[in-house]
């Protein structure tokens, strides 16, 4: 479970970009955070993987308040997490099963374990036939599907996607939303902070509706008010 | 560390190391300048040090006595400049007047039939005198007005001034060798921390994807850390055989120049410089790894 408990984020030029933001997202849901830009959305998401501290209030996940996590303890923390950038940020230099297989290795896990679990990861996001192949090689709704792989990698429990489908093109973007909607059936917490209306409205999923850094909506079945 | 992951981040390490081919060559182009004038400034220590070695004991005091004290008298002097405070017993010796005659008999076989005459006639004009060797030499100037001033000593011969200038000069060639070292040192480490931080820099993008999968500070630090101990390595390799060689050079040149002066082979001091070397080429890359990726590894 994820809980924000009156969090302010100011940063040091004086923008308030969270303020006062109660919210609670339980295990295994759904999640849109929509919001126009500079409304917070990335702020929340940095707070939530400990990119950034908040000024006050306290975010709890798992029962691990992060405000009092000692850095050392946070690679540990982002390691409960699965993270999907609108970039990607993949390694240009390694091939699919690297790009996958390295998330495991940060963690130690024995090469057996890569080698055992890599392909089935793929599989999940369909790029087996992808092994081998370096980002370059691949179109943006796959690479965006290797990101997810990788996110996936650890078997984390909450899946945190900014912008997923930002830079891929619109018939792949359904693939991606469809990917995540899978990878939520399969109990996991997943959190889309997208501008995409259209799926939001399409999935009818729950829908945060974050302005000037405050809840300003939050139901499910929501909409994507502009 | 896994073997596997140790095996990874050196593999990392070359790569990069290979990768920014025209940063890393001058990096252990410069730490390799700079182990080598090092070194060259301990060997010529080394060598200064030898020669003065050799310049023969200057921490003795010879006391001459008077020529007309008795054995008696003579054996009673030796008891008091004994107790004299800088005095060592173990070194102390007395040389009578028959044993100065024949040490310059022997000195100069070419006076042979005036040594004999003397012997004859029984005109010794050697006296008896005492070879002390002092242990402080901040003290020697105490004992030498003492001695000079003892009841049947005739003369102190002291080379004290010189001993003392020549203490001077040691300290001050060591003092200005240890700042060779830390300009050098210095010099060196501000060279590898740029170049690692230009490898930082080209992998920023790949660090960042690291924390955000959770890697540790020392995952994501060792490769970087290798890369800096690997320039100290290769730099110090190069700058012992450069070293060798100019030595070797320099070696021959002044032999057959000035026969006068000892110089320290290399082969007896080749050991310790290439350990030395090693350890700041190492400890070089190793400080200027962990300075250069500090900021970059924040939580």
């Amino acid at each position: 479970m994820i809980e924000f408990r009156n969090v302010c984020k100011k940063y040091p030029n004086g923008t308030l970009a969270l303020d006062n933001v109660n919210l609670t997202i339980g295990d295994g849901e759904f999640v849109f955070i929509v919001g126009q830009s500079g409304a917070g959305k990335s702020t929340m998401l940095k707070t939530l993987f400990r990119e950034e501290r908040v000024s006050s209030g306290e975010i709890i996940v798992d029962n691990m308040n992060l405000s009092k996590l000692p850095n050392r303890k946070i690679p540990y923390y982002r390691r409960k997490l699965g993270i999907v950038f609108q970039d990607f940020r993949l390694f240009s230099d390694k091939t699919v099963y690297e790009n996958v297989a390295f998330a495991m290795q940060v963690i130690g896990e024995s090469n057996q374990s890569i080698r055992r679990r890599v392909p089935t990861i793929l599989s999940i996001v369909g790029l087996q036939d992808k092994v081998n192949s370096f980002p370059n090689e691949l179109s943006g709704g796959e690479q965006q599907r290797v990101a997810l792989a990788r996110a996936l990698a650890n078997n984390p429990s909450i899946i945190i996607a900014d912008e997923p489908t930002g830079n891929v093109d619109p018939k792949m973007s359904l693939d991606i939303m469809n990917l995540l909607i899978k990878i939520h059936k399969r109990g996991k917490t997943v959190i889309v902070v997208t501008h995409e209306k259209a799926f939001v409205d399409y999935f009818q999923q729950r829908v945060i509706t974050i302005g000037d850094g405050k809840v300003i909506d939050d139901r499910v079945g929501g909409m994507f008010d502009e | 560390m896994s073997r596997y992951r140790f095996r990874n981040s050196f593999a990392q390490s070359i790569k990069s190391f290979f990768r920014h081919g025209a940063m890393s060559f001058a990096s252990v182009a410069v730490l390799m300048a700079c182990l080598t004038v090092l070194g060259a400034f301990g060997l010529l220590v080394e060598n200064i040090n030898t020669n003065i070695d050799t310049l023969g004991d200057l921490n003795k005091i010879v006391v001459f006595c008077d020529t007309s004290l008795t054995d008696e008298q003579i054996e009673e002097l030796e008891i008091q400049v004994r107790k004299l405070n800088n005095v060592e017993e173990d070194n102390f010796v007395r040389i009578t007047k028959q044993q100065a005659m024949e040490e310059e008999r022997a000195k100069y076989p070419q006076f042979k039939a005036l040594f004999d005459e003397m012997e004859e006639r029984g005109d010794n004009p050697y006296p008896d005198c005492f070879e002390i060797t002092y242990e402080n030499n901040e003290a020697v100037s105490t004992l030498k007005y003492q001695l000079e001033h003892m009841d049947g000593v005739s003369k102190v011969k002291c080379r004290d001034d010189l001993a003392s200038k020549i203490d001077r000069l040691k300290s001050g060639v060591t003092f200005i060798f240890g700042a060779f070292l830390v300009i050098l040192f210095i010099v060196s480490l501000f060279v590898i921390i740029n170049t690692i931080k230009l490898a930082v820099f080209a992998r920023i993008k790949e660090i960042s994807i690291m924390r955000y999968v959770g890697a540790t500070k020392a995952f994501i630090a060792i490769p970087f850390i290798f890369e800096g101990i690997l320039i100290g390595v290769i730099s110090s390799g190069i700058a012992y055989f450069v070293e060798w060689y100019v030595y070797s050079y320099a070696t021959k040149s002044i032999v057959s120049n000035y026969s006068l002066i000892t110089v320290v082979p290399f082969s007896s001091i080749n050991g310790t410089l290439f350990i030395s070397f090693l350890i700041v080429g190492v400890f070089a890359g190793i400080v200027g790894s962990v300075i250069s990726l500090g900021k970059y590894l924040k939580a």
